[in-house]
């Protein structure tokens, strides 16, 4: 059973419900204790899908849906409390820029304290008890110097810190689904490498499923189970992980492939850098046809229809020439 | 911060000795001979004349007349009044509480009304509510404020009769000054009819106390909404939310206390401006306040009474800036950063 079921999710901004959408019929399942990270430029639609979740999406956006339902719960008709609830016991958040999501004025204790589950009330669980469990979770989050973290302000702790901070506070409750927006981005190899093996240990000890949104497909295929790239709002390819790294099928995903260093480090010398040609088209100017159609080296005459999403076995593509088709099918046979 | 304290301290120094300067330049240079302005009497005999003239030390360089000047408004004389012959400093000691409590109660009032209307304003941003509110703050800001003192006095004085008309309290009362805060002396006082007594000392003090209020009031409203629109845009608002935080507990907890800095230091830079409202209105509602004293002395050109408001005034609100601001640095997690980022 899905914990998280999106099916065709379309977000439309506010002013021009008769444009393209911002994000254009996308489906995901997510089941419980899974790792689905979505992958995409910035401005692909990523961050609206996980407001859109979370019933945060402001008010410049219109959405609609066929069904948005998290463990059953239709998400799509339920009243603003029951949601908020539903948010601060099974759904968590963390965002990029970890630091801009604390409060500056409040110390950094004080913060965590206000997510901490109030199970009982604060009468009759002292102070000190509740410090002692968020020292606890602090050390689950990998903090050691706990003492120096409590009494600082958010703007005297790194930003890996105040992740981690981030991700207490989400956690704090044991949701069963963390989304993860860029949770690394602008951080050091090093920190972003702490951080992914905590979200991970997270889900594999607590079965956690975690929803990523990320812009390196290296890293998002390293730490995820399926992937879901994203172009121009539309789910352009999605699948397990390790199938979708190793034969890409779709256009857009070979070149993000190709453009991480990985990618470029398997290029021999002195060839020219693979690079799709243009930048991402903007909302007002989509290309009829396939949306990657004027960018796409493989593009040819029936390319100017849009392709539908090929839902095969394991793998979705929505390309009229997928690659590495072949080998696949052979696979499936074998 | 003790490094910034300390310019804080030195441009407070600075700014006192050129105030006081201004107020011994205006004793000597404002037209008529000195002598004449000190003692405000107009027929001396030669021999008086002299006298005042060596007792003032009006024969010294006027440098050391200066210093002297500096020493005696240390020492707390501020010269006697040509008017009244009374010591400057006793009237203004009389004087300026009755001020005090005019202004205080009305930062109180800007602060306790401005803060949840100018929250309303912004939750509410760009609906019908929120354009009223402004417009009305635009009203308030621009209206001429004797005049909108008048027009309450017509209002709820003149025409409805609700409000007693001026002073701070019915001549009815004799209330012992002790304090010179009139709630206060009430509240000390053990005479009969105490609570009639409060009751119309608050009504006297309604009116001016809004007159005086208006002005800061519709900047504490534009600050706060402004800031708060601001806020409730700032990630860590959106991820207070995502937590699954109720409303009302993100805007207290949260919204409130980054509001209320910028407020605060946007009030405490009308400190000037709350003063001179205040004078204009004491003079309106004739209450015994240093306005009132400052506007008599000058149709009587009581010249050391001039001297005395304008250093008394001058230093209080030149005072309450740079503690306000200092106050401000130090309760800001933030500006702390920045002035240890800078060394």
């Amino acid at each position: 059973m899905s914990l998280l079921d999106i099916r065709n999710l379309s977000i439309y901004g506010r002013n021009d419900t008769d444009e393209a959408p911002l994000v254009d019929r996308i489906s995901l399942t997510l089941a419980d204790g899974e790792i689905l990270a979505l992958v995409g430029e910035s401005g692909s639609g990523k961050s609206l899908v996980a407001q859109a979740v979370l019933g945060m999406l402001s008010d410049e956006w219109v959405m609609n849906a066929e069904r948005i339902s998290f463990d059953n719960i239709d998400l799509l008709h339920i009243d603003h409390d029951s949601h908020r609830s539903l948010l601060g016991e099974d759904m968590a958040m963390i965002f990029q820029d970890p630091a801009a999501c604390l409060d500056p004025m409040m110390r950094v204790s004080e913060q965590l304290l206000e997510s901490m589950p109030k199970t009982t009330p604060w009468w009759q669980l002292g102070r000190r008890k509740q410090l002692q469990s968020l020292i606890s979770m602090l050390h689950q989050v990998g903090v050691r110097d706990h003492e120096r973290l409590l009494t600082a302000y958010p703007h005297e702790i790194s930003a890996g810190l105040a992740q981690k901070v981030m991700i207490a506070m989400a956690i704090a409750r044991r949701p069963r689904l963390l989304i993860a927006d860029e949770p690394t981005i602008g951080m050091e190899p090093s920190t972003q490498g702490q951080l992914l093996r905590l979200l991970s240990k997270l889900n594999q000890l607590h079965k956690m499923s975690i929803l990523l949104l990320s812009h390196d497909i290296n890293m998002a295929a390293r730490f995820a189970d399926r992937l879901a790239v994203i172009y121009c709002g539309q789910v352009v390819e999605a699948g397990p992980a390790d199938a979708i790294i190793n034969q890409p099928m779709h256009p857009y995903t070979e070149a993000l492939l190709a453009s991480t260093a990985a990618g470029l480090c398997r290029q021999p010398p002195k060839t020219p850098l693979p690079e799709l040609r243009g930048g991402m088209p903007r909302r007002d100017h989509l290309p009829i046809g396939c949306r990657l159609g004027p960018r796409c080296g493989y593009a040819r005459k029936a390319c100017v229809t849009m392709p539908e999403l090929t839902r095969s076995k394991v793998r979705d593509y929505r390309c009229h020439y997928p690659l590495n088709q072949r080998i696949d099918v052979d696979e499936e046979d074998a | 911060m003790f490094i910034y304290a300390l310019r804080k301290l030195t441009l407070l120094f600075v700014t006192m000795l050129l105030l006081t300067l201004l107020a011994f330049l205006l004793g000597h240079f404002a037209p008529g001979d000195p002598v004449y302005k000190l003692i405000g009497e107009q027929n001396l005999t030669p021999a008086q004349y002299q006298e005042v003239y060596n007792a003032y030390h009006l024969n010294r360089p006027l440098i050391l007349q200066f210093f002297r000047f500096i020493g005696n408004a240390i020492s707390g004389d501020l010269g006697i009044s040509t008017a009244s012959g009374e010591m400057v400093l006793d009237h203004l000691l009389r004087a300026l509480p009755a001020t005090a409590e005019l202004v205080i109660y009305a930062l109180v009032l800007a602060m306790v009304a401005g803060i949840p209307i100018g929250t309303l304003a912004a939750l509410n941003s760009d609906t019908p509510l929120d354009r009223t509110i402004l417009a009305c703050c635009l009203i308030g800001t621009s209206i001429p404020t004797f005049w909108w003192a008048l027009l309450i006095i017509l209002l709820l004085s003149l025409t409805l009769g609700w409000l007693p008309l001026s002073g701070r309290i019915s001549l009815l009362f004799e209330v012992e000054p002790r304090t010179n805060i009139m709630l206060l002396d009430l509240m000390l006082s053990d005479m009969g009819y105490r609570a009639a007594a409060l009751r119309d000392a608050l009504a006297h003090l309604f009116m001016p106390m809004v007159a005086v209020a208006t002005i800061p009031m519709t900047q504490v409203i534009r600050t706060t909404r402004s800031t708060m629109v601001r806020l409730m845009r700032e990630d860590f608002i959106k991820a207070a939310r995502a937590r699954g935080l109720g409303r009302w507990l993100i805007l207290r907890h949260h919204a409130l206390p980054n509001v209320m800095l910028p407020v605060s230091r946007d009030l405490s830079l009308q400190f000037g401006t709350l003063f001179t409202g205040a004078m204009i209105i004491e003079n309106i509602f004739a209450w015994p306040g240093v306005g009132r004293y400052l506007v008599s002395s000058m149709q009587q050109q009581d010249y050391p009474a001039l001297q005395g408001c304008l250093l008394m005034v001058g230093s209080i609100i030149v005072l309450l800036s740079v503690l306000s601001d200092l106050l401000h640095t130090a309760a800001d997690p933030l500006t702390r950063k920045d002035l240890s980022d800078v060394g």
